[in-house]
């Protein structure tokens, strides 16, 4: 009896230790994931950041035994902004190609279109700034699109952050939208709108403007709104696009003008622009009335984990990183770490490993809300600053930090805070 | 009223931008016969070479324009001279795939010569500031553009119809076969009204540099207003590029003001309605 028990034990150790390696001998050697971003036209940082970010997720996941052993390759294609053309990519990085994971992607309207595809693909997609909140709340939520999931902040970001920066800015009263003419500039509009007001309903819609993708000339939008005189402006075209825009404000006198007090600039925190407004802002042409956030920022928070990261960045590619890079570098990290729960490349079984994960980036813990699949964590405001002894380039400074509980809507009823 | 007029204004300088790259890319079409999609890319090629000899090489403002003109016009002549001229009698799909062509090369080779990252040129400290016009403050390079504008379409109506050279140019542009038969080198001649157009559009580019950012996607986004400029004006008509680019600047600005939500369903329907109307445009069929 001793005997068969003791063969027994001697098998279920076998099975236990062998399982693991059964299941890790079902994935790869090699594991592909396909990255898709701009990387053309006067955006195209935003893709190049992307790529730097996964090279060098990639770079650290491979010198440390891969995931489970599996190397990982990565191909990142020109999404150059348009649906048909990033929908093509992803169909070819996974058919073609062989992708076991899709990340990346820019643009709100992107966004919408991969996560209607991505059951088909039978892949898992991870957005890493395409920002409308119709991708969470309706997509994911309502439409039960479940194979996608976004690791960056959405437009709570760009609208109801900002609300709850100014709400206690007596002086602002009178407030304006110069926005991108598509869902994004919209959707964040919008919640800005509604969400000030909720809390200051003193407060007036003195001026709206929106220009279309590829604007280039915004003079007539910005005199437009200088006509109505408004103590805020809430702009959103973003990229080169918005370094025009600025540059053509300060051209117009704007922030000259005592009357107007803040200009938000949603994802003005990006470091492109840092590096474009640095001029401007070293020079002191906006008085202090740039203000800005971002997905993603690199001097917040202060921790050596922040630290670390940003210092690795800076000696790899000469920059520093923008929230495209890291949210890739952190998508990268969650694929991984849901392929070595599951020791599987199951598209369902992955899903279910990346509902409610949390996962560590450089700047902290992000909780994947599993209703939404919404990645829940902070970025603070603040305005243009430049200190040489900081950094080269100009950067948020002054920040408001206001927790993500406090700012993002939730499942079930998406309401504002 | 005062909101009107300075909305105007600015109007009219957004549209002496469109004025530029239009009249180039209807002396291409009215003069050669050469449908040119990818003018807006010798636009950035100005853009560019302006931006590289005022920034980095650090020569003035004005130098660093004819350093784009001179780079934008060796560009023209060797378009024409290699590849356009020998599609002159090819059907109008063949230029639209060569030059559609051009467009992905020449945002290549930017992108290789100058890297995918904007390029932000600054404000020449000459045009720094801003004058008052009824009572709100207007940018001086605004106002210098309005009048540079304004200048260069009258040097170009000065050249086309008030010398020899531009006398023979319409001429061949009229009649291309008796224009040869009485001694005018038609081959030499298109060069350079190609190097003209690329001329009208490469300083477009440069003037642009202060104000915009230069990145390899440019080219696209400037020619399709152009379009519509040249499509309500009537493509090959120097006139018409002119009054399309006013209408098209000026309604913008001011739908922009009054109606913001549908300033651009207004441009397309203002286009439609010529192409209704109109289908030459309003001066379509004049060189």
């Amino acid at each position: 009896m001793k005997k068969v028990t003791g063969i027994l034990g001697i098998a279920l150790f076998l099975i236990f230790i062998v399982t693991p390696a059964v299941n890790a001998a079902e994935l790869p050697k090699v594991i592909k994931i396909g990255g898709q971003g701009i990387t053309s036209g006067s955006k195209a940082d935003y893709g190049h950041q992307m790529i730097m970010g996964a090279q060098l997720a990639v770079e650290e996941i491979n010198n440390s035994g891969g995931i489970l052993g599996s190397k990982v390759q990565m191909k990142f294609m020109d999404s150059e902004l348009k649906a048909a053309v990033a929908t093509k990519n992803a169909r070819y990085l996974v058919k073609d190609w062989g992708a076991h994971f899709l990340f990346g992607i820019d643009s709100s309207g992107i966004s919408m279109a991969l996560a209607a595809i991505m059951p088909q693909l039978d892949r898992i997609l991870i957005i890493c700034h395409g920002a409308t909140h119709k991708v969470n709340e309706e997509a994911i939520y309502k439409k039960g699109l479940r194979n996608t999931f976004r690791i960056s902040v959405p437009t709570y970001q760009d609208g109801i952050l900002p609300a709850m920066i100014f709400k206690d800015r007596p002086e602002i009263k009178r407030i304006a939208s110069l926005a991108a003419a598509y869902s994004y500039g919209y959707d964040s509009w919008e919640m800005f709108e509604k969400t000030l007001k909720k809390y200051r309903p003193d407060v007036e819609v003195v001026g709206k403007a929106e220009a279309p993708f590829l604007h280039m000339d915004f003079t007539p939008q910005l005199n437009a709104l200088m006509a109505a005189k408004p103590n805020l402006i809430l702009a959103t075209p973003w990229g080169g696009e918005g370094l025009m825009m600025l540059r053509q404000a300060i051209l117009l006198g704007l922030f000259e003008q005592p009357w107007f007090k803040v200009w938000f600039q949603c994802m003005g925190g990006s470091i492109d622009m840092a590096e474009g407004l640095t001029p401007d802002v070293k020079s002191g042409k906006f008085h202090g009335k740039l203000w800005a956030t971002a997905r993603y920022l690199w001097n917040w928070p202060d921790t050596p984990r922040n630290k670390a990261f940003v210092a690795k960045f800076r000696e790899k590619f000469g920059r520093f990183p923008n929230y495209s890079a890291i949210n890739v570098h952190t998508a990268i990290y969650a694929f991984k770490k849901a392929v070595e729960q599951t020791k599987s490349l199951d598209t369902q079984k992955l899903i279910k490993a990346l509902e409610g994960m949390k996962v560590q980036a450089p700047d902290g813990e992000r909780w994947i809300r599993p209703e939404d699949h919404q990645a829940c964590y902070t970025v603070p405001g603040g305005n243009y600053v430049y200190d040489k002894s900081v950094c080269p380039n100009a950067f948020l400074g002054n920040l408001v930090v206001v927790p993500w509980e406090k700012y993002f809507r939730n499942p079930p009823d998406y309401k504002l805070p | 009223m005062g909101n009107f007029i300075f909305q105007a204004l600015n109007g009219l300088s957004s549209a002496m931008f469109l004025w530029l790259v239009a009249a180039g890319l209807t002396v291409a079409f009215g003069i050669c016969g050469i449908l040119n999609v990818a003018h807006g890319s010798l636009y950035m090629m100005g853009a560019y070479f302006a931006f590289t000899s005022f920034q980095i090489l650090g020569l003035n403002f004005w130098l660093s324009i004819v350093f784009a003109l001179i780079g934008a016009g060796i560009i023209g002549f060797l378009m024409e001279r290699f590849f356009l001229r020998r599609i002159y009698a090819q059907p109008i799909e063949f230029q639209l795939i060569l030059t559609f062509a051009f467009i992905l090369v020449f945002d290549n080779l930017t992108k290789m010569i100058w890297g995918t990252m904007l390029i932000i040129p600054t404000m020449p400290s000459l045009f720094q500031g801003t004058i008052p016009i009824v009572g709100r403050p207007f940018p001086i390079y605004n106002l210098f553009i309005i009048f540079a504008g304004l200048a260069l379409g009258l040097i170009v109506w000065g050249i086309l119809y008030k010398t020899w050279w531009g006398k023979k140019l319409r001429a061949a542009a009229s009649e291309r076969e008796m224009a040869n038969a009485i001694g005018i080198n038609i081959p030499t001649l298109f060069t350079a009204a190609f190097v003209f157009a690329a001329l009208l559009a490469a300083i477009g580019g440069a003037l642009s540099t202060p104000v915009r950012v230069c990145d390899s996607g440019v080219g696209g986004a400037v020619i399709i207003p152009a379009f519509v400029v040249t499509v309500i004006g009537g493509l090959g008509s120097l006139k018409g590029a002119f009054v399309g680019a006013l209408i098209i600047g000026v309604i913008s600005a001011l739908c922009t003001l009054y109606i913001p939500f549908i300033e651009l369903f207004i441009l397309y329907l203002i286009m439609a309605v010529v192409l209704i109307i109109r289908p030459q445009g309003l001066f379509g069929g004049e060189v």
